[in-house]
């Protein structure tokens, strides 16, 4: 798999450290970097922008879990506030809806820690890796232990 | 405090050495329900764990359910304290989306009534760790001159907590001279009284003793672990979202980020010091130079229904960096919003960081992040980095606490 990063000019200058492993680029408004890569990609891409600006050099700053109910996946945005270029980049992500599972970045920052929990219990996505998953985390626990996942949009809630 | 001599052959079938002490939900350190529940050795923390839950509301679900106008008001009310700016991040995620701007005189009051509310809000803290640290006079005299401020928000506004007054294309009122006349008043009432309560702060014993060294963490761990706003400032870390992203009026105001090296509870009150002192200089400028021009656009005149289209947008609240992100599918009502507080990752993260403090420290250090309870939702976590003596299941902890 080569990403876009061999066809060269594209890429923004931000996410080149990354480049081999964007599939696609994207700007979300207001000019945010959107660089889409694979799940079991996701901490290796992180881990290489750590790498390349330093660990005061970027934040994770949030992550987006989304349910996309009509193309039967679900979309996880990991926002990343590149300090040292002064711009936010955001790692998009798939993985299908009947097997939500990708591995977890809480080995390369443990900022990651309640967005993959909340992703969990809301949404059902499974972060490999991570051993602080659990229902009740934010959602009350008579829903929790009904099984439903709010966030999905035929939850019924 | 609670017995820690117990001797081994007293407590036969469950040998523990380490007691477990819950700070909340109620406590009279803390102001909002939260619970960290510590575990010490002696008085020495070895293992904390914040569960909180106390205040979820769903309202990320709940935006779904309501219309993108409606919603405004939903996000004011995420906080009570910081209402305007949750207001002004979720509108210019919708004027993203609309590809709208606001006029710049609509720009210059937003970004004054923010400033307002930094400045109350930075008051409030400062007199609630003066309280907590057994301070009570400081914290009364505090409380009464941010009052003034409350005032100020008033005139601007209409409403001395709850604004609403930020709306898409612009705000809801405009201000008269007579009105900014009354504001610059009140702001150079406010500044001299905030500077004795440096002083105090800087001069003060017992307030240096509770609050130099303490709470101490360092610039990587504050990049690591997300830390936001002061907390983050106060280790030297340069983020401000005014700075990075220059929404609303920031492009043109001049200002300074602050930032402290002490990386302790300490520097974390004189960022908000000195940042009071910016809001004051970003007010003034603001009520010397606000452009003319229309700041109230004509609601009537707003597209009931959005265009397809996403929008990430972030603002630097009193308490750090809040984002939101939403997507619209088209139609009236937004089919995503995701609100990111700052106390979300400043009060879950920093956890691992009460280990090694005595218990006395607890609370300080808690109110040295400012925890905004209301902003964040429902949590339990365990210590990552190291596990106390005792094992206790997630289950037994979210049912068995009282």
């Amino acid at each position: 798999m080569s990403g876009v990063g061999g066809e060269g000019a594209e890429v923004p200058e931000v996410i080149k450290p990354i480049a081999n492993l964007v599939k696609e680029v994207d700007v979300m408004k207001p000019g945010r970097v959107v660089a889409v890569i694979e799940p079991e990609d996701v901490p290796k891409a992180y881990a290489a922008l750590r790498d390349h600006y330093g660990e005061t050099g970027l934040y994770f700053s949030t992550l987006v879990a989304t349910d996309l109910k009509d193309e039967g996946r679900f979309r996880i945005d990991y926002y990343v506030n590149v300090l040292a270029k002064n711009q936010y980049v955001v790692l998009r992500t798939h993985v299908p809806r009947d097997n939500p599972k990708l591995p977890s970045i809480l080995p390369e920052t443990p900022a990651a820690l309640p967005g993959e929990c909340e992703a969990y219990d809301v949404l059902g996505i499974v972060f490999e890796g991570n051993p602080h998953l659990r229902r009740a985390f934010f959602v009350p626990e008579e829903v929790a232990e009904k099984g439903i996942f709010p966030l999905r949009k035929d939850a019924g809630v | 405090m609670a017995d820690t001599n117990v001797k081994p052959d007293k407590v036969v079938e469950i040998p523990l050495s380490t007691v477990e002490i819950p700070v909340g939900p109620q406590h009279p350190a803390v102001h909002e329900p939260i619970l960290i529940k510590v575990y010490a050795e002696g008085e020495q923390v070895v293992r904390a764990e914040a569960h909180t839950g106390y205040n979820h509301r769903g309202i990320e679900k709940l935006a779904e359910k309501k219309s993108f106008y409606q919603d405004i008001f939903l996000c004011g009310r995420v906080c009570g304290i910081c209402n305007s700016v949750h207001a002004d991040c979720y509108v210019r995620a919708l004027e993203r989306i609309l590809d709208k701007d606001p006029p710049p005189r609509a720009k210059y009051l937003r970004t004054l009534v923010m400033e307002l509310e930094r400045l109350h809000s930075h008051m409030l803290v400062l007199a609630v760790t003066a309280e907590i640290v057994g301070f009570d006079t400081l914290f009364m005299h505090m409380m009464r001159d941010r009052e003034l401020i409350m005032k100020a928000k008033e005139i601007v506004t209409g409403n001395r907590v709850l604004a609403d007054y930020i709306m898409v294309g612009g705000v809801r009122r405009d201000l008269n001279s007579e009105k900014v006349d009354k504001l610059k008043k009140i702001l150079s009432k406010v500044e001299p009284a905030i500077k004795h309560y440096q002083k105090v702060y800087e001069e003060d014993v017992t307030l240096r003793k509770r609050l130099v060294g303490v709470g101490v963490i360092s610039p990587a761990e504050v990049t690591t672990h997300g830390l936001l706003g002061p907390v983050a400032r106060a280790s030297n870390i340069p983020t401000d979202a005014r700075f990075h992203d220059a929404y609303d009026a920031y492009a043109e105001v001049p200002f300074r980020v602050i930032t402290r090296k002490e990386c302790d509870c300490w520097g974390r009150s004189m960022v908000r010091f000195e940042e009071s002192f910016v809001s004051i200089e970003i007010c003034r400028y603001i009520l010397n130079h606000l452009p003319q021009g229309e700041a109230v656009p004509d609601e009537r005149r707003l597209p009931r229904r959005f265009p397809e289209g996403e929008a990430f947008t972030t603002v630097e609240a009193p308490r750090g960096e809040l984002t939101y992100y939403v997507m619209s599918k088209g139609g009236i009502s937004p089919y995503r919003v995701k609100i990111r507080t700052p106390s979300y990752n400043n009060i879950i993260n920093t956890v691992p960081f009460y280990v090694g403090h005595t218990i006395a420290d607890v609370p300080t250090i808690l109110a040295s992040y400012d925890p905004c309870i209301s902003c964040m939702e429902r949590a339990v976590i365990v210590d990552l980095r190291r596990g106390g003596r005792r094992v206790v299941s997630l289950r037994d902890l979210a049912r068995g606490v009282a």
